[in-house]
């Protein structure tokens, strides 16, 4: 399939991306719901209160924020009612009551639900850069605080109005670069092993087949194992990718003879 | 079929005694590997003066299409159900088009068309799919006990055996010819019921499959809170279903709101971290505060849902159909459809391997007609939606990246029409690229701008 086959050709950051392995929700709560309804005040608010202590736990998993937040009042009323529904699951008939304080990321660039372009300028021109770095610190604060969706104020920036050259200038050129150097220096040293070692010069090693698979192979590790953690991911992205086919082939295995053929 | 049975006889004894070296010594008279007979090519034995007996054990829509196949195809078909009528089941409740063409559900059965599905992301950026839909395109919402009672009683009225129980337990045969014993508790008193072919259709905690011993399979949990809105927030969600991606609501799934008859729909589902899936409808009733604010919680529910299919999906003479099986896709959930369909191909398959009842069957005529005939039509529509839930659902960054490449209207198309129809969309190669391009470009961004 066309999909599949360009999932594996290397982007840049290919790694994270199939990072399947569960990531805990940022909001880590004790697992004893029940234990009344002040444990529900925090889990959301925790972040924006400053050490309020009302729960260590929600309130140490998460990070430290930038200080462009609004400060909270925890939602006593609210929680109250929809934390009996929890407690007990049972069907009965809550109210749902309105809440008043939202918790909104607030920045005098965040306009409208999205960029103000107009306030990133710099000599003139847009500072992408910033752009970035703005949109970065937004989504870093809504891990932690989820906003709620709202008809009336509904979130518009999408990341497609920022040009094809600032993410390069930004991202891809300086890896561009780290890359290269690292597969020209194992190319050097190579080419040089192989001429000491079999007197064979770099023109006619390029001839060579084996010397030609040689150099395939350094490419392809060479953008693939950037981090030392990424051998063991591509490992587990391979069982990762047979794993569900397995699952449906499993039924077609050979049975242990003995087993009911009826 | 005579004729197709004569030319097929030459190929078929072969292939038979070949697989099953350990079995029916009585069928080799029939194995004449070059006689142009106008009989069956079936080296099973005929059975004597009676048809073949099927108990088809729960009453969902995977049960009822079984029992209706098998009905209509003349075989004794016996439907075990052991809720009443109106005991609703948790479920999202949204069927395709195509099974309202291929199962002829009436319309009145439908209670909401569902037009337009906004896709938030954990930014909250939104997305409307929809707007490539046709006029006579749509999402049906349905009542989960409406429908299974519409498809009970129609597999009723074309000559199933209705029986209302719980089945305890199934008693495995000696031989090859003795009856499978299905045992059931109906008005408090205990029943047994020989039959020779069983379908388990009794959906994520199967009992048919303990007791042949499929093997277990990995479950998601989905929690739903049935919620009655106010008059002018129910206007809202008229026509409109909602998903919602992020960590806060669900670390591997989706939350969702979906319009039901009269009420909201508001739930969540993981695999992974079942244990605070409290907390994710938290997040996601935090999410749609505004929406839902002032109405009520009439109901909650909670269900597994299998992830895969269980390791052994027949044996013996008993097959596994809908959720027992498994048949749940990856990143939608969705199930019903499959449930349904697996039953009826199921019942196709065991009328055509018993020749009309006629014939008793074994494990190879249900592996060949039935597994083998689904693994073929399905597994690569499976395999793709696993793949692009392990893709997009990982983390936070890849779920942006979803919801920007679904702003793109020739995903919409194809999405919808794979959806619907249930058929690889037909699709311009040119803009298949550009959709893998931008997939791939939205995902090093995303992950660029998330990861920072």
């Amino acid at each position: 399939m066309s999909i599949s086959l360009a999932l594996f050709s290397p982007p840049t950051q290919p790694l994270s991306l199939f990072s399947s392995s569960p990531s805990k929700p940022l909001l880590t709560l004790k697992p004893h719901l029940s234990l009344g309804p002040s444990k529900f005040l925090t889990t959301t608010k925790a972040s924006a209160e400053n050490g309020a202590g009302t729960s260590p736990s929600a309130a140490t998993a998460l990070e430290i924020q930038p200080d462009q937040k609004v400060a909270e009042t925890p939602q006593q009323v609210v929680q109250k009612g929809e934390s009996s529904v929890g407690a007990n699951g049972s069907a009965g008939a809550v109210e749902i009551e309105e809440d008043n304080v939202l918790s909104q990321f607030m920045d005098p660039k965040w306009v409208g639900g999205t960029w103000d372009l107009s306030q990133f300028q710099k000599d003139g021109k847009t500072d992408w850069d910033a752009v970035i770095d703005a949109e970065a610190r937004r989504r870093k604060w809504l891990e932690g605080n989820p906003e709620t969706s709202s008809n009336d104020a509904p979130i518009v920036f999408d990341t497609s109005i920022i040009p094809w050259w600032a993410w390069m200038k930004r991202f891809h050129l300086p890896e561009a670069e780290l890359l290269n150097g690292r597969a020209a220096m194992i190319g050097f040293f190579m080419a040089y092993l192989v001429d000491s070692l079999t007197g064979v010069g770099l023109v006619d090693q390029m001839g060579n087949f084996f010397c030609k698979t040689l150099l395939f192979i350094a490419v392809v590790g060479v953008l693939l194992i950037r981090k030392n953690e990424d051998l063991e991911n591509l490992k587990k992205l391979l069982d990762e990718t047979t794993f569900y086919d397995k699952q449906w082939q499993a039924t077609w295995q050979d049975e242990k003879p003995g087993s009911s053929k009826n | 079929m005579a004729t197709a049975s004569s030319t097929l006889a030459v190929f078929f004894p072969t292939k038979t005694t070949i697989t099953r070296p350990h079995s029916h010594s009585h069928s080799h008279s029939h194995c004449h590997p070059l006689t142009i007979k106008a009989s069956s090519n079936s080296t099973n034995p005929p059975l004597p003066g009676r048809k073949l007996r099927a108990a088809v054990i729960g009453g969902g829509p995977a049960g009822s299409s079984a029992a209706e196949a098998l009905a209509s195809g003349g075989i004794e078909t016996f439907l075990f159900e052991r809720n009443p009528p109106t005991t609703a089941k948790p479920c999202g409740g949204a069927i395709p088009l195509c099974m309202l063409e291929e199962f002829n559900i009436p319309s009145h059965l439908i209670d909401r068309h569902v037009t337009r599905m906004r896709i938030f992301s954990p930014s909250n950026l939104s997305v409307d799919f929809g707007k490539t839909l046709r006029p006579n395109e749509f999402i049906a919402m349905l009542r989960r006990e409406a429908l299974d009672s519409f498809l009970r009683s129609r597999a009723e009225s074309l000559g199933a055996k209705l029986v209302s129980g719980l089945v305890t337990n199934l008693e495995l045969p000696e031989s090859s010819t003795s009856p499978y014993v299905v045992h059931y508790t109906s008005d408090n008193s205990r029943h047994s019921l020989p039959v020779d072919v069983v379908v388990g259709a009794d959906g994520a905690n199967s009992r048919v499959a303990r007791s042949i011993h499929a093997g277990t399979y990995a479950c998601a949990i989905a929690f739903q809170e049935r919620i009655k809105l106010p008059d002018h927030k129910m206007e809202y969600y008229n026509d409109l279903a909602e998903m919602y991606v992020g960590n806060d609501v669900s670390p591997d799934f989706y939350a969702w709101v979906f319009p039901k008859c009269d009420h909201v729909a508001v739930g969540t589902g993981t695999v992974c971290a079942k244990q605070n899936i409290k907390l994710f409808q938290k997040g996601i009733r935090e999410r749609v505060k505004h929406k839902i604010s002032g109405g009520k919680v009439i109901k909650v529910e909670a269900h597994p849902i299998p992830e895969h299919p269980r390791p052994i999906r027949v044996r013996g003479r008993v097959a596994l159909v809908g959720d027992a099986a498994g048949y749940v896709t990856k990143c939608s959930g969705e199930g019903i459809y499959f449930a349904a369909k697996s039953g009826r191909m199921c019942g196709e398959a065991i009328v055509k391997a018993s020749e009309g009842g006629d014939r008793m069957v074994n494990e190879d005529d249900l592996k060949r007609e039935y597994l083998r005939v689904w693994d073929k039509k399905y597994v690569t529509t499976f395999r793709f939606l696993d793949l692009l839930q392990r893709v997009f659902y990982g983390s936070n960054a890849a779920r942006e990246a979803l919801v920007e490449l679904c702003d793109d209207e020739y995903v919409q198309r194809m999405t919808f029409e794979s959806y619907l129809y249930k058929k690889l969309a037909d699709g311009d190669r040119l803009q298949d690229v550009k959709m893998v391009w931008n997939t791939i470009g939205s995902l090093i961004k995303c992950n660029m701008v998330g990861s920072k």
